[in-house]
């Protein structure tokens, strides 16, 4: 062992991870199209051990990840090959609920739900509803501004966490934000919040809570045709309501859903749309009426409103599970997560379904239809020679549609591994230039994270040969 | 999840879990569902890391011994099959990866013997009671004895209830309603006898002819789920002869037992009683089940109100999908309030051997589920499986806490015949 | 004092390369923060102005940062739609670029959040000339840093801006305010809080001292008057209310911020729970507390050190929007090096204002 992991080992007795048999668990997140080895794993259940573990890379030079659940769709808790991985799953306790002035703070690998679970007593919930939102923790909901089916009206993650604690990657300490909704200053904690862990780790999240609405409506609408669906929609939108959620999924989807959760979805319809309206009980029964006007003229051959809360529950729980179900329908897929404007949506679907012809591949569509946010879903066999690849190619090219349609190469999953290559389609090399002297400037080293986000990084994540500190001497893995 | 197994060089079970691990799509739904992983924290005592973990061994890529602690903390719960949102068929992977790992694992002599000593005690009623026995009297050595001989004596009750062997034929009360066979169980008969003939006295009640076939022997689970699938064949075997009357029905009133022979298409797959197996798992229900499917006669109202909290056996729960017929038998008995148990899905850290082989995370379990079920405020713990009755007794025991704990079966039985439902307790506020 | 007056993004990248100290200003409706200092010159943005993309099914506008905000508003209007951040100072001059760069929200900020909460991308010239861009234009993106949250109060310590993408929202079809007035500061401030925490959707929760709340609702006519009846209920008293036309300019008169009264205009960022010792310490000066005491704007006639201590005391930052300071930024600074660096990273030779953080 080296002085250097000898030193690791003092400072984490207990919560240091090097047997091949733990590491391997690390190896991915829930990309698994990417896999790293790191050169050894920390569990830190105190602000303190995070800071001592990131000064110890700083002073070794060793680069880190920090990882909550590795839920992440984007690689973006991939290891660093060679490198730390800051566990902080261990990390997961509600430190202060505040109900009279709505926040909670948590440390950085509580789970998002059940800060709504904790909150409910007090009929407050936590708004961003990642799918992941059972498993996935709020410092990588902060870390990758994580969205879910709200984000039209209620924003993402960014708009709810009011302050943080974190760790900077030169082990120093900063607060960043306040507990109030308003600040004075320019935003660092906006800037920090879906920075994908490359300006420091949070240990200490303080997070908006909201009133739980008073009630709600919940529409299935059943459609012959995607079009159909996405024209309801705009309708919706042009009527002047503004839903809480208005989700899209495909006929594949569907039936992936069902078969995982048996949410009772009509099985033969080409699309489905939820609608979801909330707010006070008068305000939403007058909403409830215009909106089935909208609904009944924009073709739904069936329609239905959820009757209770169980019903909700139940059409939710088939969208929410969608993702994972889809590993029913093929061994392997990748989930896209481009934005397009609203008023592109058909014209993306189109084009993404001209896209899986000529590629020959399936392509299962469950999207965010308020806020433009795509989720194709790529199936393929990965051991098929070559489907891989043609997979990736195909997603490159939907990625590449969305940024020409005037939209985004990631919604909610965050750049990450995956799509860091696609950065330079969407951003000059000046906007690049900018974001990555402002890395630099906090972590001169690119110690955090590094490799992801920004494209042409030095990781190499799919090989498994000796890390160029392990070469020169510096680390070594016996 | 991609893969380089090949299932060929594994042997019948390769195919399985080559199925298992492709299904995984590394999503981390398991992970709030995984008793260890809530414990310890770590992602190779998670579901996903052990799927892993098990690729990587049957890839060649690593070496049993460095999979095997964390395969081992598996309580084989099913909690993360039923999170899972890609049907993982995470039980016919674990299970069949222990009987494929087991006679290539190094055990040390001690553990050879105490394992041994339990595959050849508990499954047998006679002899697990003679060992109960010998326990009893060695607890005063306690200290003396090295750990994982501690937990075992922990577990006995203070004195062995009389047994009597159950009769082979308990005819229906009033007209004839169906016909049926019950599985005893192995250790329960020694540990709880008395959960057999409230059954019988339930099942009797409502119109139903019990057979109790007298050479029908252990399920087997208990050897299947700790990789001895020789044990568990041979045990199966008994019982496809004992249970090949002609029965619809076959019952289990342990959630351990029912999934046991709910396993035997799994255990049996490429021998040659492979469609018997699958015709006998077909037949078995739950005693729950059972009896709302049949319609249950009028339940008397209890003596005064009883607040009731229903803990979920995983092996009902998770492994049979078994969750609102126990409820609905016990709404249906009048007086009962029935209250649900905060984290109801994760395991109470019985599992089987699991408290033996594992005592430090199936105490950490059984404390963490003894604290949310007194958080309920009930009064009485009713539970569908003999090993999640002795761990949660044990441990609401331990926090000087011993609210009753009763079997589904059990509380109707006492509604039925008119007994009190549980010893007059002061009501916990 | 020399002023340039670019009209091209173009242009402003020369400023920035040839001027070694520069002041963007906009419409000059925030004069504590656009009057240029010694040696600055000032940089006109109001000639960068104008909508570039604007289809109402979006719900996104995208503009040049010296578009006066009243005439953004119109065109949003005319299509039933607002900016729900609800930006003071409209009728006053006010741009959006100045908008954002101070950080300013108004009261119907309470409904769906802040001006940060409604900013998706920016484009703005750095210390070194280069034009960047950030965020996007649609409604929800993850993709690299977020500079248009950052750009949000900078006070153009990190760039110029020049260009804006916003969500924006459908307007109320209908509105309505109720003012209630409470015996005391403490039973107005717990109607306060009781009404935040319940699912009555208010677009503006304000308390006037020393114990009025004004309630603004908003959502479709013919929901509104049992929503105001349930408000009444809620509150276990009547208001006063206002509906119409009047209620309008009622609140475009409380947009125009320097109504509140004389002297050096302040924003204050708090939370409720600071209100009583605070009230205690600012005596007579005008004020008005939005959002559910999130937000505190008020007028202040004595000498600035006063309210700068008062503010140091409770622990709160302050912003002076009008009047003649050295520094606008008064009260706590929780400014550390994170902010130091990422600025320095930015403009590198220090072009423009940093506002040395006061002690």
């Amino acid at each position: 062992m080296t002085p250097a992991l000898r030193e690791l080992e003092a400072l984490f007795p207990r919560g240091l991870l090097r047997q091949p048999g733990e590491l391997v668990a690390y190896e991915s997140d829930a990309l698994t199209a990417f896999r790293a080895r790191p050169l050894a794993v920390v569990l830190p259940e105190s602000h303190e051990e995070v800071a001592a573990a990131v000064r110890w890379c700083q002073k070794h030079r060793i680069p880190y990840v920090a990882r909550g659940s590795g839920t992440s769709l984007s690689g973006g808790s991939l290891p660093v090959e060679g490198g730390l991985v800051i566990g902080l799953n261990r990390m997961n306790k509600l430190l202060r609920l505040d109900p009279k002035e709505r926040i909670a703070v948590v440390q950085p690998g509580f789970i998002n739900l059940q800060v709504s679970l904790a909150a409910a007593p007090y009929s407050l919930y936590y708004a961003p509803d990642p799918s992941s939102q059972p498993v996935s923790t709020i410092g990588g909901n902060l870390a990758f501004n994580s969205g879910g089916a709200h984000c039209l009206k209620y924003g993402m993650t960014s708009n709810h966490v009011l302050g943080a604690r974190v760790v900077l990657p030169d082990g120093e300490t900063a607060l960043l934000g306040s507990e109030s909704l308003e600040g004075i200053g320019p935003d660092w904690l906006g800037l920090f919040v879906g920075s994908e862990g490359l300006l420091g780790i949070a240990t200490e999240v303080t997070l908006r809570l909201l009133p739980r609405p008073e009630a709600y409506h919940t529409v299935l609408a059943a459609y012959d045709t995607l079009e159909k669906a996405g024209e309801a929609v705009a309708a919706v939108v042009a009527s002047g309501l503004l839903p809480g959620a208005m989700e899209i999924m495909d006929s594949l989807a569907i039936e992936a859903a069902e078969a995982a959760v048996g949410a009772g979805y009509p099985r033969e319809a080409r699309a489905l749309l939820i609608v979801e309206l909330e707010g006070e009980t008068p305000q939403v029964e007058a909403e409830a009426r215009h909106l089935e006007r909208v609904i009944r003229d924009s073709g739904a051959y069936e329609v239905r409103v959820a009757q209770s809360e169980a019903e909700r529950m139940k059409i939710w729980k088939g969208r929410k599970a969608a993702f994972s179900a889809v590993g029913r329908l093929s061994p392997d897929y990748i989930v896209q997560d481009g934005v397009v404007p609203r008023s592109k949506l058909g014209q993306a679907l189109a084009e993404i379904e001209r896209l899986s012809e000529r590629y020959g591949l399936r392509v299962a569509n469950v999207f965010h239809a308020g806020d433009g946010n795509l989720h194709p879903l790529i199936l393929y066999n990965g051991r098929v020679a070559g489907e891989l690849e043609r997979a990736e190619e195909l997603a490159g090219e939907i990625l590449k549609l969305c940024v020409a349609l005037g939209g985004s190469i990631t919604g909610e999953h965050g750049v990450g591994m995956e799509k860091r290559a696609y950065m330079p389609v969407m951003f000059t090399p000046a906007d690049l230039e900018a974001m990555r002297r402002i890395r630099r400037a906090i972590d001169p080293l690119e110690l955090a994270n590094r490799g992801k986000m920004f494209p042409g990084s030095e990781a190499k994540p799919l090989s498994h040969g000796p890390h160029p500190l392990e070469k020169a001497g510096v680390i070594a893995r016996e | 999840m991609q893969h380089r197994i090949d299932p060929e060089k594994i042997g019948p079970q390769g195919e399985v879990m080559a199925h298992a691990i492709e299904a995984c799509v590394h999503c981390g739904f398991c992970l709030p569902a995984c008793p260890t992983y809530q414990v310890l924290g770590e992602e190779m005592d998670s579901p996903r890391g052990r799927i892993f973990l098990m690729k990587e061994v049957l890839e060649g890529n690593l070496s049993l011994e460095e999979a095997q602690p964390y395969i081992d903390k598996c309580l084989g719960c099913l909690g993360c099959v039923t999170a899972c949102p890609s049907g993982v068929p995470y039980g016919e992977l674990i299970t069949s990866f222990r009987a494929y790992s087991e006679p290539k694992r190094w055990r040390s002599p001690f553990q050879k013997v105490f394992r041994l000593g339990l595959q050849e005690t508990l499954p047998y009623p006679a002899r697990f009671r003679a060992a109960a026995v010998l326990g009893r009297l060695a607890r005063p050595l306690k200290p003396l004895l090295p750990p994982a001989l501690r937990a075992p004596l922990e577990l006995l009750p203070e004195a062995l209830p009389p047994t009597k062997p159950l009769p082979a034929l308990t005819p229906a009360e009033g007209p004839r309603r169906s016909r049926v066979a019950l599985l005893a169980g192995c250790a329960q008969q020694v540990l709880q006898p008395g959960f057999n003939w409230a059954t019988l006295r339930v099942l009797a009640r409502n119109g139903v002819e019990v057979v109790v076939p007298q050479n029908q022997v252990c399920c087997g689970a208990l050897a299947l789920h700790t990789g001895e699938r020789a044990r568990a064949l041979h045990l199966a075997r008994k019982n496809l002869e004992a249970f090949a009357g002609d029965y619809d029905t076959i019952l289990t009133n342990a959630a351990g037992c029912g999934s046991g022979l709910k396993e035997y298409p799994l255990l049996f797959r490429g021998e040659p009683e492979q469609d018997q197996a699958q015709r006998l798992a077909e037949k078995v229900k739950d005693i729950s089940v059972f009896l709302v499917e049949l319609g249950l006669k009028e339940v008397p109202p209890l003596p005064h109100p009883l607040r009731v909290a229903y803990h979920d056996a995983c092996h009902l729960a998770h492994a049979q999908g078994v969750r609102n017929e126990p409820r609905q038998l016990l709404r249906s008995i009048p007086g009962v309030e029935l209250v649900e148990i905060p984290e109801g899905e994760l395991c109470c850290g019985s599992a089987g051997t699991y408290n033996l082989e594992q005592p430090h995370i199936a105490a950490a379990l059984g404390e963490r589920k003894a604290r949310n079920i007194l958080a309920t405020g009930a009064q009485a713990v009713v539970t569908g499986n003999i090993g999640c009755f002795a761990q949660i007794e044990a441990h609401l025991k331990k926090l000087g806490r011993p609210i009753p704990v009763l079997h589904t079966i059990e509380l109707l039985d006492r509604a039925y015949t008119g007994q009190a439902p549980v010893p007059a307790a002061p009501a916990d506020p | 004092m020399s002023s340039l007056r670019p009209t091209h993004p173009k242009e402003v990248q020369e400023a920035v390369r040839s001027h070694p100290r520069l002041l963007p200003r906009g419409g000059g409706s925030k004069p504590a923060l656009s009057t240029p200092r010694e040696r600055q010159v000032a940089l006109e943005l109001i000639g960068l102005s104008g909508v570039l993309e604007y289809n109402p099914g979006e719900y996104v506008v995208v503009a040049r940062a010296g578009t006066p905000l009243s005439e953004l508003e119109a065109l949003l209007k005319a299509h039933g739609q607002y900016l729900p951040f609800d930006p003071p100072f409209a009728r006053q001059g006010a741009t959006l670029g100045g908008t954002v760069a101070a950080g300013l929200s108004g009261p119907m900020r309470n409904r769906y959040g802040g001006v940060r909460d409604f900013i998706l991308g920016v484009e703005f010239v750095d210390g070194l000339g280069n034009l960047v861009r950030g965020g996007g234009k649609v409604v929800k993106n993850a993709a690299g840093f977020d500079l248009p949250k950052l750009m949000v109060g900078s006070l153009g310590r990190l760039g110029v801006l020049t260009e804006l993408a916003f969500k924006v929202f459908p307007y109320p079809k209908a509105t309505a305010t109720l003012e209630v007035a409470f015996p005391n500061l403490g039973e107005a401030l717990e109607a306060l809080y009781r009404l935040a925490a319940s699912p009555i959707e208010l677009y503006a929760l304000d308390l006037v001292p020393p114990s009025r709340l004004v309630l603004r609702l908003g959502g479709l006519p013919e929901a509104l008057s049992p929503r105001l009846e349930r408000l009444e209920r809620f509150l276990n008293q009547q208001g006063e209310r206002l509906q119409g036309e009047a209620e309008e300019a009622y609140w475009e008169g409380v947009n125009d911020l320097g109504r509140l009264g004389e002297g050096y205009l302040v924003k204050v960022a708090l939370t409720p729970r600071r209100i009583p010792t605070l009230e205690a310490r600012l005596g007579a000066a005008p004020r008005r507390y939005m959002s559910a005491g999130h937000l505190l704007y008020l007028a202040w006639n004595e000498p600035l050190e006063a309210l700068d201590e008062a503010l140091r005391a409770e622990g709160l930052p302050g912003l002076v929007l009008r009047g003649v300071v050295a520094n606008p930024r008064i009260g706590l600074n929780l400014e550390g090096p994170f902010g130091l660096k990422v600025t320095a990273a930015l403009d590198p030779q220090g072009r423009f204002e940093r506002y040395a953080a006061p002690n």
